[in-house]
């Protein structure tokens, strides 16, 4: 099986948990996505950033996933946005509706000033 | 009977096995720019034919791996036409509407299905040859002319 690398990291910053997504988004992605936002949770998290990177191929079973995640930041009453996305692919998430629940942002400074202006406002 | 001369054309056969998409992706994306496509265009083409094959290779095929998936690109001055084809253990007869992000959200079932979504939004044409006798045959049309921003999908059978 040709299984592609898909890198996730976590850290913190400003108050929002951001979870580093480098690589493709591909069915063989769910463990670790799924367990980075368990973890995150776990560990408080009320706002949320999937910051793409180097992301060459996000596919259909990668959207899914992510609509899992979504499904559990509106149980969980998180704030959820994306970041880093290509251009072709912030269109594939507006295609595919996520974009009504999730902010998509250029990049990582412009997701966490909108984090900031969404709880001040 | 009329007949289409294609001025350019490649094929390929990969395996029904998940990641075998990525190379074939790549192979037509190259033809695809190699043959004056636009770079946007061919990111649209990149994901419509990924999401093909893993029709063909999870639903078509089942992930035989034995069975393979036959990809077949033709270009000439107006057109450039993918044909996507498996040896079908599974007719693949998909829904005849997706469901909508706030249905998958609702749980009114699977999260997975957005592929023929995307590429009918995608695409300029696409869509089952319902003749096929062997196998399901899925084609994608990219116009050299594209003057309308996500044409919804059409058969052109």
């Amino acid at each position: 099986m040709l299984e592609d690398e898909l890198n996730v990291g976590i850290r913190q910053r400003e108050g929002v948990a951001i979870i580093d997504l480098m690589g493709d988004v591909t069915t063989f992605a769910e463990e670790k996505i799924n367990s980075a936002y368990r973890e995150v949770t776990e560990g408080g998290a009320r706002y949320v950033l999937l910051n793409f990177r180097q992301n060459d191929y996000i596919n259909s079973a990668g959207i899914a996933i992510l609509i899992g995640i979504v499904t559990e930041v509106n149980r969980n009453n998180q704030k959820l946005a994306v970041s880093g996305l290509s251009q072709h692919f912030q269109k594939i998430f507006r295609m595919v509706g996520l974009a009504q629940y999730a902010e998509i942002y250029q990049d990582e400074d412009e997701a966490l000033q909108g984090f900031k202006s969404a709880t001040t406002a | 009977m009329k007949t289409t001369y294609y001025s350019a054309s490649m094929e390929l056969s990969i395996p029904s096995e998940l990641g075998y998409e990525v190379i074939a992706r790549d192979a037509v994306a190259a033809f695809a720019l190699r043959m004056g496509f636009t770079h946007e265009r061919v990111e649209d083409l990149k994901t419509a034919l990924s999401e093909a094959c893993i029709n063909a290779i999870e639903h078509g095929n089942m992930l035989a791996p034995n069975l393979r998936v036959n990809v077949a690109c033709m270009c000439d001055n107006d057109r450039l036409l993918v044909e996507i084809h498996d040896q079908g253990l599974k007719h693949h007869t998909p829904a005849q509407m997706p469901l909508s992000m706030a249905d998958k959200l609702a749980g009114l079932g699977s999260m997975r299905g957005m592929g023929l979504l995307l590429i009918g939004q995608l695409m300029d044409e696409a869509g089952f040859d319902p003749n096929s006798q062997d196998g399901n045959r899925f084609h994608l049309t990219l116009y050299r002319q594209h003057t309308v921003e996500h044409v919804p999908s059409q058969r052109t059978e």
